[in-house]
């Protein structure tokens, strides 16, 4: 086996050394570091972008607080101006039909007083006919001539005994 | 079988030019050419990738930082805060092994993870550097790593020979587990393709889809040597600190 040939172990182990020996240093002081500054500054930048996002992201929660306040108090705002609207109007219909019952009551209690009133002078009326009617007839059928009291007395008693 | 179509003349190694220092033999082989064009393959990709630096990557910017963080993420899992310091070691040493394997695995290229002297020294040097830190985060008491609480004191007799073992025989396994995988993946791929050229036209289609699976299936594997190099290394580091 040409592996356990003494003849180039020197010759292997000198170039070997050499070789790796160069190879460690250059990484170590050349494309470590480099690839290391990188990493850094892509994972600073990573971390700028990440609290810029959560920056911005507290501005807009802010935003969203404040819109949300403004519409509640818009809200409350349109609710009273509705509930004040309302609150008038409903104020005004109650007056207007309140107007309106007293003007219906008093134009009622008028004609009732009116009716009332005619009533009771067609009522006299027709008493003055009713004696005029029995004094005729009874002057007429008996020759009596009857006052108008007593006629009045006899009406008043039928009334009482058709009562 | 003649020498020459051995399935392990593969892993010979050719001297491309003849060095000598201080009496020892250091030639530049096509050992060390695999060496320099992973080192070359690494260092040039992480370079010309990360050049830009660009917050939003490109693609191949993007494979550079996914190493990046594989191993990062490897690191702090097992070891944890303590691990940041030994990263660019344990990224060296992942790098190496699986660009080392992936450059093996391009035909006619050598494989340097598949010899045992290159393994055994990444092993060693990991095994001597977590030894040292041992000692360092613990002084003397790192020997109570061998120590395990709570077992029958007539068991420790025997157990503390066995931990002192198979703490010993860490670089060994570290390495041959490597150089073995690799050995054996490119010795059977070498069989197969001497299937193919030996039998009759129709039946070698059979050992080339043979081949073709198994080429998939090494590429899986030189990515999962590098994983197992790179894991145990953290895990070795993470019993240097915590020692149960």
């Amino acid at each position: 086996m040409p592996q356990l040939n003494p003849e180039f172990f020197v010759s292997q182990l000198f170039w070997l050394v050499v070789f790796f020996s160069f190879l460690f240093v250059f990484l170590w002081r050349v494309s470590l570091p480099r690839i290391a500054t990188v990493l850094e500054k892509r994972q600073n930048k990573i971390d700028e972008n990440l609290s810029n996002a959560k920056k911005l992201q507290e501005e807009a929660k802010e935003i969203e607080v404040n819109i949300n306040e403004k519409i509640k108090i818009a809200k409350k705002e349109t609710d009273d101006q509705i509930k004040k609207i309302i609150t008038s109007l409903e104020n005004e219909v109650s007056s207007q039909l309140s107007i309106l019952d007293r003007d219906l009551e008093e134009k009622i209690s008028k004609s009732e007083k009116e009716i009332i009133s005619n009533r009771n002078s067609q009522m006299e009326n027709i008493n003055d006919q009713i004696t005029d009617i029995t004094k005729t007839i009874v002057s007429k059928i008996t020759d009596i001539n009857l006052s108008d009291s007593d006629i009045n007395k006899a009406i008043k008693s039928g009334k009482e005994y058709s009562n | 079988m003649a020498a020459k179509d051995s399935p392990l003349k593969q892993f010979e190694i050719d001297p491309i030019s003849n060095i000598e220092l201080g009496g020892y033999n250091i030639s530049f082989t096509n050992s060390s050419l695999a060496m320099l064009i992973t080192v070359l393959v690494i260092t040039i990709f992480l370079t010309i990738t990360v050049n830009t630096r660009s917050i939003i990557p490109s693609r191949m910017q993007l494979i550079s930082e996914l190493m990046y963080n594989f191993i990062a993420q490897l690191l702090s899992d097992t070891v944890g805060d303590n691990g940041k310091k030994y990263f660019p070691f344990v990224f060296s040493l992942f790098m190496f092994v699986l660009i080392g394997n992936m450059v093996g695995m391009i035909p006619y290229q050598f494989t340097f993870t598949s010899h045992i002297i290159v393994t055994f020294a990444l092993a060693t040097v990991v095994f001597v550097g977590v030894t040292i830190l041992g000692f360092v985060n613990h002084g003397i008491k790192f020997f109570s790593f061998f120590y395990i609480p709570g077992v029958p004191f007539y068991m420790h007799p025997l157990l503390i020979p066995i931990e002192v073992i198979s703490y010993l025989s860490r670089p060994i396994s570290l390495s041959v587990r490597l150089f073995a995988n690799m050995l054996a993946g490119h010795t059977l791929l070498k069989v197969f393709a001497g299937f193919v050229v030996s039998m009759p036209f129709f039946t070698g289609v059979f050992p080339l889809a043979f081949i073709v699976a198994l080429t998939g299936l090494e590429i899986l594997i030189a990515f999962l040597q590098a994983y197992v190099f790179a894991i145990l290394t953290c895990l070795y580091i993470n019993d240097a600190y915590h020692l149960h």
